[in-house]
């Protein structure tokens, strides 16, 4: 066990030093790393260091760092926050994508991108939040707690808002049309720190709430009448939990837009390695995520001469690893 | 004062009256066996009784408070543990982390090292802690509603409802979940279970009673010759009786035989 945990702790430090010394202008050492490290840390220490190759010093600030904290960070709060949904909704194949979620954030994030009346971060939230109230009362009103029908209705909500995102696509100009669309798609290559200052304070606060609750997931995903059995009332945990998941959701759909199906994988990869325990799930999630995604962005920043959208990717991954879980008999259809 | 006193229940699902002007009460120290055909109202009187059903008319009084005026929570309520017939789950979580959930009410947060080895003990009390890191999914029906069982027993409950809680159970297994049950009765813990062997409940119940008519009949202090009459037009079916062990003991006869 404490091999497996030392290594959650090791694998997102390497992953993080491997992206920034990956990029379109040149690969960096170790030592090239530990160098401008020392070089933007001197003057704190009352030391002068003068470095030959300042621009490759405002890259790596200023470009490279900024994207992999803020793909870390999105990469960990998707996955979070699709193990968190899988647990509460007990049902392995729900994430914020299938949930409506996501979709309902974009057109939140893309309504205010185009009249800024309230702020980007808030507007999708209230959006993600509608989204996944709609998909929640209309799942119960149809066949009560199946399965499938929370998953139904939750693509039809998810399918309501892309076309309500598609109505602002077509009512905007095209300056700011190409914006939402490559946004749409997932980009993170506009990652900048003022994205990442606005993404910090609601994916840390959501992270923190869950991985605080993180044990009571267990007994949500064993059913509501289970909690009841042993004197829980799981109302409360359940909608701290919704919410703290819709808000870091909402928070990344803000930030990079849409990165499907994500929250959907990483979740079964931990379940994987680490067994279905939540205690340890949330946390596997968040390293897991969070290194995950970035490998990802590694190979789409690098793979080919121009880069591949990041949604476009995760939807590529995802599919199979779906079509995988619905042969396997893993999906417990009737629940 | 008692554990439990029912009022007066009413209780219909769409147009179907299915319990009328009930009243019973239940007290502490004491196993009460309900008994009573399939469809007879019984897992309905216990969904009251857990507070999963709250859409009666009627009084439900819990250590004499009214349920319905009770926040799901509070101090004043007791704690009520119950199990219910089936459960299905969707993650193969260890028979381990599913009975550590029973202490959820206990901790805001993460599981003490104390909940942990209250775990062990009740899984050891029933010869299941070698199944302790099996997964959950993988058991046999019996299994799983054994370790159901050791989830609601872990919580500390001072009433414990059961629906049928020996179903699914071999005669190993029932023997040692009514023994168990019995010990806790000792502990002036209040049992009530649902059951459907008559013989299995006399020998353990300390009070008894006959789901009929959306009516709780009570067995007290009926004479054996009317206890068996009264289960003879409950279950409709003509019984045979003796007395072992002190114990009455009823056998079915079928209409085939005549």
């Amino acid at each position: 066990m404490y091999v497996k945990i030392s290594m959650l702790c090791l694998a997102p430090i390497c992953v993080v030093f491997l992206s920034l010394a990956l990029g379109s202008t040149g690969f960096l050492s170790l030592s090239d790393l530990f160098r401008y490290t020392y070089a933007s840390l001197a003057p704190y220490l009352g030391q002068e260091v003068i470095l030959q190759d300042a621009n490759m010093e405002t890259i790596l600030w200023q470009v490279r760092l900024p994207r992999v904290l803020l793909t870390f960070m999105v990469g960990a709060a998707l996955a979070v926050a699709g193990g968190v949904l899988q647990a509460v909704f007990r049902n392995p194949i729900v994430d914020p994508f299938s949930l409506g979620i996501s979709s309902g954030a974009a057109f939140g994030a893309a309504l205010s991108m185009l009249i800024s009346l309230i702020p980007l971060n808030l507007s999708a939230f209230v959006f993600g939040v509608i989204a996944v109230l709609i998909t929640y009362f209309v799942s119960r009103s149809g066949m009560r707690g199946s399965l499938v029908t929370m998953v139904l209705a939750g693509m039809i909500i998810s399918g309501v808002f892309t076309a309500f995102l598609t109505v602002l696509q077509y009512l905007s100009d095209p300056y700011k049309l190409q914006a939402i669309v490559q946004w749409t798609m997932g980009n993170l290559h506009t990652a900048s720190w003022h994205k990442v200052q606005q993404a910090v304070v609601p994916i840390t606060l959501g992270l923190i709430i869950i991985i605080a609750f993180r044990w009571k997931l267990n007994l949500l995903s064993l059913g509501e009448q289970e909690a009841l059995a042993v004197g829980v009332n799981p109302k409360i945990i359940k909608l701290i939990m919704v919410g703290a998941a819709t808000m870091i959701t909402a928070s990344s759909v803000a930030a990079v837009g849409m990165i499907s199906l994500f929250g959907l994988i990483v979740p079964h990869i931990s379940r994987m390695l680490f067994g279905p325990s939540n205690s340890i799930g949330v946390l596997a999630n968040i390293s897991i995520g969070g290194s995950f995604l970035l490998i990802i962005d590694d190979f789409s920043r690098t793979l080919l001469p121009f880069e591949i959208p990041i949604g476009v990717f995760t939807m590529m991954l995802g599919t199979p690893l779906f079509i995988y879980l619905m042969r396997k008999n893993a999906i417990n259809w009737n629940g | 004062m008692e554990a439990i006193e029912l009022k007066n229940i009413a209780f219909s699902y769409g147009k179907e009256l299915i319990l009328k002007d009930l009243s019973a009460s239940f007290r502490r120290g004491e196993m009460a066996v309900v008994l009573g055909r399939n469809g007879s109202g019984k897992s309905t009187l216990f969904n009251i009784l857990t507070g999963i059903q709250r859409d009666y008319s009627g009084v439900l009084h819990i250590n004499g408070h009214d349920i319905k005026r009770l926040r799901k929570g509070s101090k004043d309520m007791l704690r009520i543990g119950f199990m219910n017939q089936f459960h299905q789950t969707t993650f193969p979580f260890s028979v381990f982390d599913v009975v550590l959930t029973g202490r959820a009410s206990f901790s805001k947060f993460g599981p003490s090292k104390g909940d942990r080895e209250r775990v062990e003990a009740v899984l050891e009390s029933f010869d299941l802690l070698r199944y302790k890191d099996k997964p959950y999914t993988e058991l046999s029906g019996g299994e799983r509603q054994l370790v159901l069982l050791c989830r609601v027993l872990v919580q500390d409950p001072d009433i414990i409802l059961l629906d049928e809680p020996t179903n699914h159970l071999d005669l190993h297994y029932q023997i040692a979940v009514l023994d168990n049950l019995k010990k806790l009765v000792h502990k002036d813990k209040t049992v009530i279970c649902i059951m459907h062997d008559p013989n299995l409940a006399f020998q353990y119940g300390d009070r008894f009673f006959v789901m009929g008519g959306g009516k709780l009949k009570s067995l007290d202090g009926m004479s054996k010759a009317a206890i068996h009459q009264v289960l003879e037009e409950a279950y409709h079916v003509d019984l045979s009786s003796a007395v072992i062990d002190d114990k009455m003991v009823l056998i079915p006869k079928s209409k085939l035989w005549v």
